[in-house]
């Protein structure tokens, strides 16, 4: 179901278009640019593939084209991520079996020599620093290396920026300077207006492939390849949602919470009609009361952990409006032919193991995950960055210090990427690695400006971490720089 | 700690963030129901009196000056966690109004009877609408005012329309 | 858990499977990727890594912080080979 009306977001749908489903010939209404696997939805189809070996139905999970769930054969080429690919015109949609089958080329022109491919004016420059991502972190590292006199390129798989910021509808806690009371969606385009002027450009709809030793980034706009060569890198490449692995978790109508935000408040279309939230984190109880807003039904919250784990103030909202949350709560199942039609939760004692008779059916036609958030860190794994498993910051991180610098010199990390926190401390840790990198390369700019700039964001996450809720990335970042120091201790 | 097992306070976890009874009975007054350490400040300065103040961290809750409050409601919407409410039980006919942020769809319309529900969900009693704000600067945080019977301006946190929805 | 649950979703692996080979001495993700191909799919492990390293650490012990991560190599996405060799580079 679309929404049409929304008591805080308007949506800018493109033109009405047609296009064609393969599993009745039926033509179906979308708008041009939306994602097909929106516009399948909207049209109420959930199975969009069977899966490889086991013929499983499969449908929407992810929505950020990181996983396998939603591959469709689009105009006979299989294994196309409809979640993150453009609907247009006349599209013929189909639901893919197995792997797929790949249309056997045309071989008339086989022998003769290949056509030189066109190079791109900046393709295989060399630039003094590359941002890789456009969320808080990334934007503010952009604004604040650019306020040093540095020439920066942000680059972004996505085509809008603002990282996750887009999809959130609630105002920021903080204070003035981490844009507090302003809505998480209205604060990307704050942290564009900020870029005016500065020698930062942006190139969106590009996914870095690739990041090699020697800092050249592989680069893939739409259907064209090329490199890029910094001196300096940044990357702000944020966080991806964990699993939870339960009797049917891959049928279609399982979401994690940022394909539902993604779904609901960037295409404005609604998961299902009543659902149910695993995980009472900040994002569980903010996406629960987002559904609300949408006028979803929330059956329940519940949680495996015995303490919710997100602001109470969340958390009020949710239940004032009739919504339970359960903790010491896990789901065992969801079941149904080819999509949720029920879901069945139940206790777990103290060792997180299921109470024997406390079984519940909830019947709710989707299940939403929001069981926690692991930082990605492939590309600084892929160049070969130094990794540290800290659990407080939410997995394998890459080892940096308190100025965001990684094992290699002039290679940052920041925001989730760094570890798992909050936009307010992402936008400041953005800051810091933006002043460090301006630093490191040199930047010709006032020295003194950027050292009180420096403090000024030091001081600020120092604020922002002291509270019972920032406790656990201080304590992350805390046990990984001593161990940092051993490190050099040990090497001299 | 109980509002970390269900998300409700009780009144044991909120005396300390309440107005005295005698600033009750004297007219309208806020009430800011946040209880948690988290680094946030808004409500300090959304008030042109003076009256809301966080000592020392920002991670600190805020504290109500209840003498320089008059209960104007400026900060309910510059709260993000729509945690503050503006309460008058000071009326003689028994009658009390709470005003409160509302962030769904339909937004009631002033003379318009709704459902006055507590911090659990529950439905307590039927409310009137006596006034609804929904400017520019609220920036999508309308501000509603229901009318219920007084002894229950500290239990009513949310409404419903009658229609069924949120 | 249940035999049938479903691990990696990208090649269809199921708890049974993996709880198989972990018995039968395969106990690191590399191996587990390249003898059932788990992580070897268009996710890349994404989705089912810390499944499967929990699962090891039931059942053969140890702590997932020790674990070693998959091997992380370019491309980070699915890219068709002829993009690579510049093929959409041309007018």
């Amino acid at each position: 179901m679309r929404l049409t009306r929304h008591p805080i977001l308007e949506f800018d749908r493109g033109r009405e278009i047609e296009f064609e489903f393969e599993f009745d010939g039926r033509r179906l209404l979308g708008f041009e640019g939306e994602s097909i696997a929106a516009a399948l939805h909207a049209n109420d189809i959930r199975v969009f593939r069977e899966s490889v070996r086991r013929k499983r139905p499969r449908g929407f999970f992810c929505a950020i084209g990181r996983c396998s769930s939603c591959l469709m054969t689009v105009d006979g080429i299989p294994n196309i991520m409809t979640c993150v690919t453009p609907l247009r015109e006349g599209m013929r949609v189909e639901t893919q079996r197995g792997k797929g089958t790949i249309p056997l080329a045309d071989l008339s022109s086989a022998g003769s020599p290949p056509p030189e491919p066109r190079r791109d004016s900046d393709d295989g420059a060399t630039i003094p620093l590359a941002i890789v991502g456009m969320g808080p972190a990334g934007l503010s590292a952009a604004a604040y290396a650019g306020r040093m006199g540095v020439e920066t390129v942000v680059i972004d798989e996505n085509l809008v920026p603002g990282g996750q910021l887009i999809k959130q509808t609630h105002m920021f806690f903080g204070s003035r300077e981490h844009y507090a009371q302003i809505r998480g969606v209205d604060i990307g385009d704050r942290l564009i207006a900020n870029l005016e002027s500065l020698p930062v450009k942006l190139m969106l709809g590009t996914t870095v492939l690739g990041l090699y030793p020697d800092r050249t980034l592989s680069l893939l706009a739409g259907t064209r390849h090329m490199q890029l060569k910094a001196d300096a890198v940044i990357l702000a490449t944020g966080a991806s949602e964990n699993m939870l692995a339960f009797e049917n978790c891959d049928l279609p109508g399982v979401y994690g919470a940022g394909a539902v935000q993604t779904l609901m408040n960037v295409h404005g279309v609604v998961p299902g009609k009543r659902v149910l939230m695993v995980g009472a984190g900040n994002i569980g109880l903010i996406v629960a009361y987002q559904l609300l807003q949408a006028g979803v039904d929330v059956a329940a919250v519940i949680d495996a952990a015995p303490e919710i784990g997100g602001y109470h103030v969340h958390a009020a909202k949710i239940r004032r409006a009739g919504v339970p949350i359960l903790i010491s709560h896990t789901i065992l199942r969801v079941t149904g032919p080819d999509r949720v039609e029920s879901a069945e939760i139940c206790r777990v004692d103290d060792h997180w193991q299921p109470v024997p008779g406390s079984e519940r059916k909830l019947p709710v036609d989707a299940v939403c995950l929001a069981v926690g958030l692991t930082p990605n860190c492939e590309l600084a794994f892929q160049m070969g960055c130094r990794q540290t498993y800290m659990s407080e910051l939410g997995g394998p991180v890459a080892v940096h210090g308190p100025d965001l610098e990684t094992s290699i010199p002039g290679v940052f990390i920041a925001g989730d990427a760094s570890g798992v926190e909050e936009a307010s401390t992402a936008m400041i840790e953005g800051r810091l690695a933006g002043l460090a990198a301006a630093e490191w390369l040199g930047a010709e700019s006032d020295t003194d400006e950027l050292a009180r700039l420096r403090d000024e964001a030091a001081d600020s996450l120092k604020t922002l971490r002291a509270g019972p809720f920032g406790a656990k990335a201080r304590e992350g970042k805390e046990k990984m720089l001593s161990s940092m120091n051993e490190d050099k201790a040990g090497t001299q | 700690m109980n509002h970390r097992r269900d998300g409700i306070l009780r009144n044991e976890e909120l005396k300390h963030h309440l107005p005295p009874l005698t600033r009750l009975s004297a007219g309208p007054v806020v009430v800011i129901e946040c209880v948690e350490d988290i680094p946030c400040n808004p409500c300090v300065q959304a008030c042109p009196r003076d009256a809301i103040v966080i000592e020392g961290d920002i991670n600190n809750t805020p504290t109500v000056d209840y003498d320089k409050c008059n209960g104007c409601g400026l900060c309910i919407s510059a709260c993000p966690g729509l945690a503050i409410f503006v309460v008058d039980a000071s009326r003689a006919d028994g009658l009390g109004t709470v005003t409160l942020p509302y962030e769904y769809l339909p937004l009631p319309k002033k003379d318009e009877i709704v459902s006055a529900i507590d911090r659990e969900g529950n439905i307590v009693s039927d409310a009137l609408v006596t006034r609804v704000v929904d400017s520019k600067a609220l920036d999508r945080t309308p501000l509603v005012s229901i009318e219920v019977p007084q002894q229950y301006v500290m239990i009513v946190r949310h409404f419903r329309c009658k229609d069924g929805r949120d | 858990m249940k035999d049938d649950v479903i691990i990696c979703r990208c090649e269809d692996i199921t708890y049974g499977e993996i709880v198989e080979a972990i018995d039968s001495g395969l106990t690191t993700l590399d191996e587990l990727k390249r003898v059932l191909r788990t992580g070897m799919g268009p996710c890349q492990g994404r989705t089912c890594s810390r499944l499967i390293s929990r699962i090891i650490v039931e059942r053969v012990g140890g702590e997932v912080a020790d674990m070693k991560t998959l091997l992380d190599r370019p491309p980070t996405m699915p890219v068709e080979i002829g993009i690579l060799a510049g093929e959409g580079n041309e007018e």
